[in-house]
């Protein structure tokens, strides 16, 4: 029996914009390059490949500044299933740059251990480049598709340190939960197909409205649930902790701060543009997990003892903050600013949180210790990491004029927006969080300037040329973005995409 | 047609799946019942795709086909590593860090 | 019963014929064969040579890259049969957008090589 399916389609030769894709086409040779050059190269010049990729990133940054400055509006492919519009374009300028400063990050870390080299960079480049894609997608298949191209390198990542038990068992959570969370939220997809017959967000998003039956539902709950993991949410969150803790340090900035970014633009791309009309299913379910998410993150943040699983259950309780407007983003008008707030507060995230990383792994170069205590005495021995550190922590917190605070202006901003009682509850909560959250930021401030040096040890602090480099990036980033407000609420203004909450 | 014993089916394979993520402690086994909601997935698309008469539902279970060989590798490979370190793939024992 | 059930009923009557026919065919070996047991009878047969240790034994670990690798390209080829389908349809884009899958699948094959997974150890 031969199938009627096919020979109904018709079809015609797809126009490909090549200027469009040319980001990810960089990205895409660029990883290729990497891995053959790495088949072939003396073990004495690998250090060859950390500058490749890094000139790959800033390569396929060019391409996008010139779509930037090309006013023919949004781009769209392949029936309107790939779009490259103001929100992918900014995204993507995000990833790559995030990407870059995690090149510089990993640089020494790699080079030192006794790990391998090569495969380190391809896996690095091809998760951000399933991250370039997803910004794009506006189609089931191509969302999955990018969204396990992402992920599956960063399982790789997490087990990157071969024979160490801990990221062993890093690797290994990750990768189950992920998958996981990923199986179940097909199973969403799947029947969103089914109750729409498309495959197509937009599609999706025209015939999902009026009665919400069981189906849409279940398909609408599902989805969001294994989002939900990727952006580590409570009650979904319990992989990212002891991944963030057993990976190597730079590829838990990589995690924390890209790979979290990326399940946010799959979760706000599904939410406004597929099923903008089932709000009515997802605004309650989103608004019980951002209050989750910033109160458990918070609550045991406070008791850590290691700086980075501190920051895990810190980088957690963020993505709270980041939840937040979505919760409301339904109401009134209040669309717009929630997609302004997440975005703004992703970028600020991103620089602060890589900042964050940055100094963690200039100063274990020294102390060799991952616990808060070892920072005792920061400012007497390195001042500049001190005062650097000490920005990084008041971002986070939220203190004005540093970056942070603009993130969580524009997420308070969007939620009274909104002006539902919902809304004012959830805003409540996010205050009083916010001043928890003072409670551990506080107590490693205290550490930098306040206590002594545990062992007594204040030879000066080596710290390499990338990075320095880091440094530099994500501190002026951080503090412009604060000084600055305009700037990063200029590139969260985005156009809403089409036809999500009409009117 | 026969579209809702397919759906059934695939739900019954889903909550065996899920089920044998909870409660088994086998990294392999959990990764097999992973296997199964991906299958009960694909049982989905390709019954929703006959009855809608389109297309598309195939192309989404050939990619879901494609990509779960490679979390296959990855997971593998992942298992192998563990029990190299430890001689064991039990998930219980994967508790290095708590908190 | 619906037309697409009754395709499957041609399944289901190889089947029995199947089941009918090996069942027969045993009973008539064991009606005329003679039945002398002794223990060198009753051992396990292995090629000949006398069977040592367990039933169950582990196999090579080397063997799983290679399972490894027919996996991830055997699934790959999936889809290459659409496109062979349809092949003049396509014309020359499908052509290049194949050219360039299988150039990256390739890519992977160059890796395996050189990593040294294809020779036997």
């Amino acid at each position: 029996m031969s199938s009627p399916l096919l020979a109904a389609v018709s079809w015609t030769v797809p126009t490909v914009d090549y200027h469009g894709l040319a980001p990810e086409i960089v990205v895409a040779l660029g990883l290729c390059v990497v891995m053959l050059v790495d088949l072939f190269l003396a073990e004495r010049s690998k250090w060859l490949l950390a500058s490749l990729s890094g000139f790959t990133l800033l390569g396929a940054f060019i391409p996008v500044l010139t779509l930037a400055l090309d006013d023919g509006g949004a781009r769209a492919m392949f029936d309107g299933r790939y779009v490259i519009d103001d929100f992918s374009l900014i995204l993507k300028g995000l990833f790559l740059l995030a990407g870059y400063v995690v090149v510089l990050l990993s640089t020494t870390y790699i080079e030192e251990g006794e790990y391998y080299q090569g495969e380190y960079w391809v896996l690095m480049l091809s998760s951000i480049l399933g991250m370039m894609m997803m910004t794009s997608s506006r189609d089931l298949i191509s969302v999955f598709v990018a969204l396990e191209f992402l992920s599956i390198p960063a399982y790789m990542l997490a087990a990157w340190r071969k024979r160490d038990a801990k990221s062993n068992e890093a690797g290994v959570k990750y990768f189950l939960l992920g998958v996981f969370a990923s199986a179940v939220m097909l199973y969403g997809m799947s029947l969103l197909y089914g109750v729409t017959n498309s495959t197509l967000l937009s599609d999706i998003g025209a015939s999902i409205s009026g009665e919400l039956t069981a189906v849409r539902i279940i398909a609408i709950v599902f989805v969001i649930v294994g989002f939900a993991f990727k952006v580590s949410a409570v009650p979904f969150h319990t992989w990212a902790p002891d991944t963030y803790e057993g990976a190597p340090t730079p590829v838990t900035a990589f995690l924390s701060v890209a790979s979290k970014a990326a399940g946010f633009v799959a979760l706000v791309t599904v939410l406004y543009v597929a099923v903008p009309e089932g709000s009515d299913v997802w605004q309650p379910l989103v608004w019980v997990l951002a209050v989750l998410t910033m109160t458990v993150g918070n609550v045991l943040a406070l008791r850590q003892t290691n700086i980075v699983r501190m920051l895990a259950y810190s980088s957690i309780s963020q993505g709270g903050f980041i939840l937040m407007p979505l919760a409301v983003a339904a109401e009134g008008g209040a669309g717009g600013a929630a997609l302004r707030s997440v975005v703004t507060y992703l970028i600020v995230y991103a620089a602060t949180n890589l900042g964050m990383f940055a100094v963690i792994l200039t100063v274990s170069r020294k102390t060799r210790s991952g616990e808060i205590s070892s920072f005792g005495g920061l400012f007497g021995y390195a001042p500049a990491l001190g005062v650097v550190m000490t920005f990084f922590l008041g971002s986070l917190a939220g203190i004005p004029p540093l970056g942070g605070w603009i993130g969580k202006f524009s997420a308070f901003q969007a939620v009274l927006e909104a002006g539902t009682g919902w809304a004012y509850a959830i805003a409540v909560i996010g205050a009083v969080n916010s001043v928890v959250a003072f409670g551990y930021y506080g107590n490693v401030m205290r550490e930098i300037w306040m206590r002594p040096v545990p062992d007594a040890n204040t030879m000066p602090i080596r710290t390499p040329a990338q990075l320095v480099l880091a440094l530099a990036i994500t501190t002026i980033s951080t503090l412009a973005l604060g000084v600055l407000p305009g700037v990063a609420l200029h590139f969260g203004d985005l156009a809403i995409f089409a036809g999500a909450f009409a009117g | 047609m026969l579209v809702n014993q397919f759906l059934i089916l695939a739900a019954v394979l889903f909550c065996i799946g899920v089920y044998g993520v909870i409660a088994r402690r086998n990294a392999v086994m959990v990764l097999m019942s992973i296997e199964l909601i991906l299958n009960s997935v694909n049982l989905n698309l390709i019954a929703f795709a006959l009855r809608n008469g389109s297309a598309d539902g195939h192309v989404f279970a050939l990619y879901i086909i494609a990509v779960a060989a490679a979390e296959v590798g990855v997971g593998l490979a992942l298992v192998l590593l563990v029990y190299r370190n430890r001689k064991s793939i039990g998930l219980e024992e994967l508790s290095e860090m708590k908190g | 019963m619906s037309p697409f059930l009754r395709s499957y009923l041609t399944v289901v009557w190889f089947g029995l014929a199947a089941f009918l026919l090996g069942g027969l065919l045993l009973w008539l070996a064991s009606l005329l064969r003679p039945v002398k047991p002794n223990p060198e009878k009753v051992l396990a047969y292995e090629s000949g040579v006398n069977p040592v240790g367990e039933g169950w034994s582990q196999s090579q670990i080397r063997y799983y890259v290679f399972a490894l690798l027919f996996v991830v390209f055997d699934v790959e080829a999936v889809f290459l049969f659409p496109w062979a389908t349809q092949l003049e349809r396509y014309g020359s884009f499908g052509l290049i957008e194949m050219g360039v899958f299988v150039a990256v699948l390739l890519l992977g094959l160059v890796y395996a090589w050189r990593k040294g997974v294809l020779r036997w150890v």
